[in-house]
């Protein structure tokens, strides 16, 4: 009889995690890897603030992995309620699922909830001297930068060096196609450890792994946070990130939670929780107008915001988020679709500097 | 052969070049392991074990080792009987069939797991994909081949007489299973059990996959460890290791215990 | 180490005459759980591989990227095999043939591979070779060499893994041996390499095969530890395994497959290999 009672509650224990009271509901979050820290203290303002509101109590369950791999989950079945990823592209393929039906960026942000730049890390003294794009392609400077097939990162980090060479901000390259890709595969000769995904990068380099690490500019200040001990560089010309997060309809109606999904996406932009993404190193969503974020046609560029106009004055302070030389946006090379097509498929650019860069 | 004591220099050469290759393929990492457990406190490592994430993942781990098992041991019984004792057109194929999940990649197994199980796969009616199920069943997948190859051998190389003395004087076929073939199956499905045991608490890439490493919900004691690398959370880390790592050796010293055993009965 | 036994064709038991309802379930139920559990994931394998066409999965197969991962799979598996059957022989030896302190300790850390969950034993290798350790500061200062994110950490993790199939093989052979043959052939004047190369290695050699061709597939599907070891990198440190994974979470899923219908192929071929000479060897 005792094995008996000892079974069912084992059987109970594995059935248990579904079963869920009337006035508590549970809200899953499936996210790229850089933003737990942020979340960690979002989640519970959140709890108390709904609680509060409705007397309704939300659990989270989070899941944090590459921005794109995270994507196939979810587009896999992984029901999460809500989405917060690393770029639009990855947000984009739910909505070609169907999962998303709604317009998820009728916003003013456009559905950006942060945004941050990408950025060198380097040892403390910068050791190898490293001021900017060039610097990375010297012999002897090994780079850390993840893997684009998972990571989102990975695909800010590509679009980042290309656009600054072609661009012109990058000494030796020339300010055209031919010279960014003689970059990009320039800086892939000298990456030594391909990480699934952003943080796992930052975590190889914190190993000792490497002299620069290509990432985002609020995962410098996560790991300073966490004790790491780095130096920062930031290049003359790169990326403006751009993270979206959007509630996932189908499975936020399937799960009766969709109220509580729509309030904490919104809840993500109230100057709370905004606070708490600035002390994590993230940037404010950037507004920018409709010319600005039109895909650009052979008629016409779409319209460039010069870098000093891209936040309000004062929304943060300059000497933590300095504002450098030149931040383009996606919309330089036509928005993500295109990029996606151009770079990332398997005849796109970067694929073929990778496997140049082995020859 | 016979035992002989270590008398030439050769032999002494021999001894001391296995001896060394063997601690330093085997012992030094596990050394490696303890030495960065314990360069916290004993009671830094007690902490971090009796977090709830981490017992929540440990747990996990034990539930569905437990259940796999069972399920190995009911289930691969049944395939290794109808293996051995019927006969039947393909036999040998089925037969070939058993050693595949042994060495088929669990990124493999897990993949396969999300085609079958997930939205739009062909079994989608049975939503298992990203749930602890689907870890339960890609563990058994995994750990199956092992009690199946351990029973084979000592069901084949059973002898009729006692059986069909039972039958002979009347005792059902169940009765005769269970009081004369059991037995003496037995030390050989506790191996294979003991195998399966340690595979499952080790179960990681088809799991992750499969179960989609969910914090709170699928994430079992190896993927915390993996997860727990990249929170910055190294004692964490290190400390389930340890705790894994614990496990295995006592799982170890019972494989030889039933080994021992199992090779005294034959 | 055995696989699934060789069937003897004559091993089943009277049966009653009538229909054995209770058989057919039995035989049902494992049938049933074989094709679902075994053949239908094998299935999925190969039509997804192969449902682009011939083609597309040639081009798959063919990027440098697949090429690559695929002869590293292949060529660490190998070097693994080859120090294994070697040193799994020497060990398996030392342990039947020698009476030393710690005899039995050593004989029990053998299955210690069997038992370490693969992302431990990753970890393990990390924490002991890499770059912030004495040992793997010392490699690299001195010769340059990094073992951690390389193929030689690559090929110390399936030594690791390894190491217990041609020693757990050999083993019982050598248990059973009868020493007269080789101590004959002493006492007629060979020499120790001569009796190694004549009377012993023959004896041996169908267990050292098993083991190593056992081993060998084991370390083909390799992916827990050396997801931790190997750094990913494509085109140097990127194995099979690794590469589906990233394929897979890439969403690349048809080459994802293709690749997968390779490696399981090699796969599946070791294992009937390993079948026949088992067979082969019952019957010797």
């Amino acid at each position: 009889m005792k094995r008996l009672s000892i079974l069912v509650v084992l059987v109970l224990g594995l059935i248990g995690t579904t079963s869920q009271a009337q006035d508590e509901i549970k809200l899953t979050l499936a996210a790229y890897t850089t933003p737990r820290e942020a979340y960690a203290e979002i989640i519970p303002l959140f709890q108390s603030y709904w609680l509060e509101q409705t007397g309704q109590k939300v659990t989270f369950e989070e899941s944090y992995l590459g921005s794109g791999a995270q994507a196939r989950a979810v587009e896999g079945g992984f029901e999460a309620d809500i989405v917060a990823l690393s770029l639009e592209r990855d947000v984009t393929r739910l909505v070609k699922a169907g999962l998303i039906t709604h317009d998820w960026q009728a916003k003013p942000s456009r559905g950006f909830v942060s945004t941050s730049l990408v950025v060198f890390v380097v040892r403390p003294e910068n050791p190898k001297g490293v001021t900017d794009w060039e610097d990375l392609t010297a012999e002897g400077v090994e780079l850390l930068t993840p893997d684009p097939a998972t990571s989102g990162g990975a695909q800010w980090n590509v679009i980042a060096a290309y656009g600054a060479a072609k661009r012109g901000y990058v000494e030796g390259y020339e300010a055209s196609d031919a010279g960014a890709y003689d970059l990009l595969v320039d800086l892939l000769s000298n990456v030594a450890v391909f990480d699934p995904g952003a943080r796992e990068s930052v975590i190889t380099f914190a190993n000792g792994i490497g002299d620069v690490l290509l990432t985002y500019e609020n995962e410098y200040y996560a790991g300073i946070a966490a004790g790491d001990e780095y130096d920062i560089v930031y290049p003359r010309s790169t990326v403006l990130i751009e993270n979206p997060v959007a509630v996932v309809d189908t499975y936020a109606d399937a799960h009766g939670v969709r109220e509580a999904a729509d309030a904490f996406v919104e809840f993500l932009y109230t100057p709370e929780a905004q606070a708490i993404f600035i002390s994590k190193g993230y940037r404010p969503p950037v507004y920018l107008s409709e010319e600005a974020t039109a895909e650009s046609t052979p008629e016409a560029e779409a319209t460039e915001v010069p870098t000093t106009a891209l936040w309000p004055e004062g929304a943060f302070d300059t000497a933590v988020f300095p504002l450098i030389d030149d931040i383009f946006t996606v919309q330089y090379f036509g928005g993500w679709s295109k990029i996606g097509e151009d770079f990332f498929s398997e005849t796109g650019i970067y694929s073929q500097a990778i496997a140049q860069t082995q020859e | 052969m016979p035992e002989k004591s270590v008398n030439s220099l050769g032999g002494f050469l021999l001894v001391m070049v296995v001896v060394g290759y063997a601690c330093l393929l085997l012992i030094g990492p596990i050394i490696a392991l303890i030495n960065e457990a314990f360069s916290e406190s004993i009671g830094q490592i007690i902490h971090s074990i009796i977090q709830a994430d981490a017992l929540e993942a440990l747990s996990l781990t034990v539930v569905i080792s437990f259940f796999t098992v069972i399920i190995d041991g009911v289930l691969g019984l049944l395939v290794a009987w109808v293996l051995v004792r019927h006969k039947f057109w393909g036999r040998d194929f089925f037969n070939s069939l058993v050693d595949i999940p042994f060495v088929i990649s669990p990124v493999i197994v897990g993949y396969v797991m999300i085609v079958l199980f997930g939205r739009l796969g062909w079994f989608k009616f049975i939503p298992i994909a990203f749930t602890p199920y689907a870890m339960l069943l890609v563990t058994v997948f995994v750990t199956l081949p092992f009690v199946i190859r351990e029973v084979m051998p000592v069901l084949a190389s059973l002898s009729n007489e006692q059986e069909e003395a039972a039958y002979t004087l009347g005792a059902s076929r169940w009765y005769s299973f269970r009081r004369v073939i059991f037995p003496a199956l037995r030390p050989a499905l506790m191996y294979g059990l003991v195998l399966s045991l340690a595979r499952s608490l080790g179960e990681f890439g088809a799991a992750a996959v499969a179960g989609g490493a969910i914090q709170g919900a699928t994430e079992n004691a190896t993927i915390y460890i993996f997860r727990s690398l990249h929170d910055r959370n190294d004692i964490g880390a290190y400390s389930m290791a340890l705790l894994l790592g614990i496990i295995s050796i006592v799982i170890l010293l019972l494989m030889n215990i039933l080994k021992a055993k199992e090779s005294k009965g034959n | 180490m055995q696989l699934a036994t060789p069937l003897k064709k004559s091993a089943t038991i009277k049966a009653t005459p009538q229909v054995d309802y209770a058989a057919w379930g039995l035989r049902a139920t494992a049938l049933t759980y074989l094709s679902i559990m075994i053949l239908l994931p094998l299935y999925v394998v190969f039509t997804s591989g192969l449902r682009e066409g011939i083609e597309f999965f040639w081009n798959a197969v063919t990027q440098a990227q697949a090429i690559f991962a695929l002869k590293l799979t292949l060529t660490t598996a190998a070097i693994m095999t080859l120090i294994n059957m070697l040193m799994g022989t020497l060990t398996a030896y030392v342990i039947v043939r020698y009476r030393f302190w710690g005899k039995v300790i050593l004989d029990a850390m053998i299955d210690l591979p069997f038992a370490i969950p693969t992302l431990v034993t990753g970890l393990m290798l990390v924490l002991l070779y890499g770059p912030q350790t004495t040992l793997g500061a010392f490699f690299k200062d001195t010769w340059d060499i990094r073992i951690i994110f390389s193929p030689i950490g690559i090929v110390l993790a399936l030594l690791f893994l390894g190491f217990p199939f041609v020693t757990r093989s050999v083993q019982p052979i050598f248990e059973q041996m009868d020493v007269h043959q080789p101590e004959a052939s002493y006492t007629l004047g060979a020499s120790s390499w001569y009796t190694f190369r004549r009377v012993i290695f023959p004896y041996i050699r169908p267990a050292m095969l098993t083991g190593g061709l056992l081993g060998f597939a084991r370390a083909l599907g390799e992916f827990g530890a050396i997801v931790l070891v190997a750094g990913n990198i494509p085109l140097k440190t990127q194995t099979a395994a690794v590469y589906i994974y990233g394929q897979v979470e890439g969403g690349n899923l048809p080459a994802a497959s293709a690749v997968s219908v390779i490696l399981v192929s090699i796969s599946l071929l070791v294992t009937l290999l390993v079948e026949w000479l088992q067979r082969r060897n019952s019957h010797a």
